[in-house]
């Protein structure tokens, strides 16, 4: 009964979180705080897996209809999503998205279970800086090729753009503050919410805002679930599974996990197929669900933490009484996944996709009779998310005016796509540590 | 019978508000009548300011004293929030944080000195009949001098940002040695990979509690209470607690003569 209440709080939770524009799982368990110092260890990791994997799933109907990203890891299914979106084929979209998504985590599960032992042996490979070295490079070599037509130069302006703003307070490699101006709040970084809200979200408004018939909201083609299934299996399982075996590799590494999972995928698959925007959504997405579950094997079977939403679970578990040394017998870690966790994810996947689909077609419906409303409540809602998380940060005034110059100066490049700059700014610092080491050793 | 229940349904509404308004006005007043203490949470999940802190958290509740817990999380915001409290404040320290937080250990501030931990210096298996240059993993805000000093001319300093990255340097096989502290060395040497030993060079980190707004010698007596209490028993196995049973004025005398070992060259 214990592990249901969990199950079912952290889908309704990522249900919400999926849905609501900007916000994150990390966001989502620091507002469930209260909720969550009632539950027990077990609760607490049934609770955190339902609340990731349905945003997985949720997080890709704004993605696909507003364009604008449910999670940070959602930027291909917005970049490929509206594709499908301007044809009116949303809902084919969400359909095999839903479908995708279950079949990677029943791929993770599959790979975990096959490799558990190699996967123990091995787990400290992902720790190591030349394995971030090297995919960095991926990343940068990404980020220049693909974005914006391939325009080199534009990529290349955004990538340092968002280097330059991950710069400012402290470095990964030296223990002094740079940059900041004489501006303490600074010390710790400019703050990622407002970056994303300026780049990302603003900008994607001022599109809503200027498309005076805008096909967005408009009804979509109706497509039958069984159609969705027929689709995928004869089109993309291919594409899927691939995205499944390169999300599951790249969630083992440490703070980028999923984002890498997605775009590894995306770029992979864009090699392989750059104009197909279905197999391209697919791979992106089924990779985020598969990367997702290897995220948490590191956290599970070692006690090693590697995303920031994990790091706020880790406390969580810790204050609930979670030994460290628990990590001595990985053997016993391994049996406890399979045994208590492994279930329900495959439970909370089942319902993500039965309760992703027909809440999609609810979603469209409201948006496509309330346009204005929708972008004033966007607005609002990113405004006061903003306000929020730098009350919580305690910065609230260095929250606001960033948000301010970024959300201008996303109009300005609004034709652009920033997806390079954002990256460069969520990586940038960690990359210069990963390349500076890389030099010494 | 379910008629009855349906039309007193407003009145058990209302006797429920009143009720729920009492017990709330109670608590209220009761908070009130505590001593009533800020704790800031200046540590990380899994790290030992945490730990602690959720320690002093559960001992301060019990000894009747209303905590407002502040969970900052981040040690140079939550020195920013220490140094600008009005309130009575207790926060997590230690003697290796001082300069660069630019926030010593003095009269006004310090309340206990918890325990001593040296820094370790860990070295892989695979390494040990290395001939050539080896690469050492250290926190970015060590003195290279002091560690050039003790491991010798023939090693290759690589920053890491924590204690916690350079143990995942370390088991991914990026370097050969690594300084780093107790906790992480010991996890290091669970891991079979290497060897670790403390080292009597290397600066020593006095685990402190600091406070502000608020009788430094009274809430010593607490916080000794609580570090003594047997159901942190767990706690004290872990960290290998072991407090220096001595005054005060001794204790401050030792953190700040330790803590000039961290001024970065």
């Amino acid at each position: 009964m214990n592990e249901l209440i969990a199950v079912s709080t952290g889908l309704f939770a990522g249900t919400i979180t999926g849905i609501v524009p900007g916000a994150g799982v990390m966001v989502a368990m620091i507002v469930a705080t209260p909720l969550l110092m009632h539950f027990d260890i077990i609760q607490l990791l049934l609770f955190y897996m339902s609340l990731a994997s349905m945003v997985q799933f949720t997080g890709t109907i704004p993605a696909v209809y507003l364009g604008v990203p449910g999670e940070t890891n959602s930027l291909p299914a917005v970049i490929e999503g509206t594709k499908f979106n301007k044809r009116k084929m949303a809902k084919l979209a969400i359909g095999i998205c839903a479908v995708g998504s279950v079949l990677g985590s029943l791929v993770a599960v599959a790979i975990t279970y096959g490799l558990l032992s190699v996967l123990v042996e091995h787990m400290t490979v992902f720790f190591s800086n030349a394995t971030k070295f090297y995919l960095y490079i991926f990343i940068i070599v990404f980020c220049l090729l693909v974005y914006n037509k391939k325009n080199i130069l534009v990529n290349l302006l955004l990538c340092a753009g968002g280097f330059m703003l991950s710069v400012p307070g402290e470095s990964d490699i030296s223990p002094d503050f740079r940059y900041t101006f004489g501006i303490e709040d600074l010390q710790f970084g400019i703050p990622l919410i407002p970056v994303l809200i300026g780049f990302l979200i603003v900008p994607t408004i001022a599109k809503m805002f200027s498309a005076s018939n805008s096909n967005v909201f408009l009804p979509n083609i109706d497509i039958g679930f069984c159609k969705v299934i027929k689709y995928f299996r004869k089109k993309l399982i291919a594409s899927s599974l691939r995205g499944s075996i390169i999300g599951y590799l790249c969630g083992f590494v440490p703070g980028v996990s999923t984002v890498l999972s997605t775009n590894a995928s995306y770029s992979f698959e864009k090699k392989l197929h750059p104009n197909n925007p279905g197999k391209l959504l697919v791979s992106s997405e089924t990779a985020n669900n598969s990367g997702q579950f290897a995220s948490m094997l590191p956290l599970l079977l070692i006690g090693i933490p590697i995303t920031g939403s994990e790091i706020v679970l880790y406390s969580m578990l810790v204050d609930a009484g979670w030994s460290p040394f628990q990590f001595d017998n990985v053997a016993n870690n391994a049996d406890m996944i399979f045994r208590q966790i492994v279930p329900w994810f495959v439970v909370a996947n089942i319902v993500g996709l039965i309760v992703a689909w027909p809440l999609a077609r609810k979603i469209l419906n409201v948006f496509a009779n309330s346009k204005k409303y929708m972008i004033v409540i966007l607005a609002v809602g990113m405004l006061l998310l903003n306000t929020y998380l730098g009350i919580l940060d305690y910065r609230v005034w260095l929250y606001t005016i960033c948000l301010l110059v970024f959300s201008c100066i996303g109009l300005l490049i609004k034709k652009y796509e920033t997806v390079p700059l954002i990256f460069m700014f969520i990586l940038g610092n960690d990359m210069e540590g990963v390349f500076f080491r890389q030099m010494l050793i | 019978m379910k008629n009855k229940i349906l039309d007193n349904l407003p009145t058990l509404f209302v006797i429920m508000i009143v009720a729920f308004s009492f017990i709330m006005v109670f608590n209220h007043a009761y908070s009130e009548t505590q001593d009533r203490v800020v704790l800031i949470n200046s540590g990380k999940a899994g790290g030992s300011f945490n730990a602690r802190t959720q320690m002093y958290k559960e001992g301060l509740v019990a000894a009747g004293y209303n905590v407002q817990f502040e969970n900052v999380g981040k040690i140079s915001q939550a020195v920013k929030m220490f140094k600008e409290s009005d309130q009575p404040t207790v926060m997590v320290y230690a003697n290796n944080q001082v300069y660069k937080q630019d926030l010593f250990h003095t009269e006004s501030n310090f309340i206990i000195a918890e325990y001593q931990q040296p820094l370790y210096v860990c070295r892989t298996n695979t390494s040990k009949d290395k001939t050539g240059v080896l690469t050492v993993a250290h926190g970015k805000g060590y003195d290279p001098a002091l560690l050039t000093n003790l491991l010798g001319d023939n090693i290759t300093l690589v920053p890491y940002k924590n204690s916690g990255a350079m143990l995942k340097g370390i088991l991914g096989g990026d370097v050969d040695m690594m300084v780093n502290n107790q906790g992480k060395s010991f996890k290091y040497i669970k891991s079979g990979q290497g060897t670790c030993e403390a080292s009597d060079v290397l600066p020593t980190m006095v685990a402190t509690v600091i406070g502000k707004n608020i009788d430094l010698q009274e809430i010593r007596k607490v916080i000794f209470d609580i570090t003594m209490n047997l159901q942190f028993i767990e706690y004290h196995t872990s960290r290998k607690l072991v407090r220096p049973s001595s005054t005060w004025e001794q204790e401050l005398a030792l953190t700040q003569e330790l803590e000039k070992g961290y001024a970065v060259k």
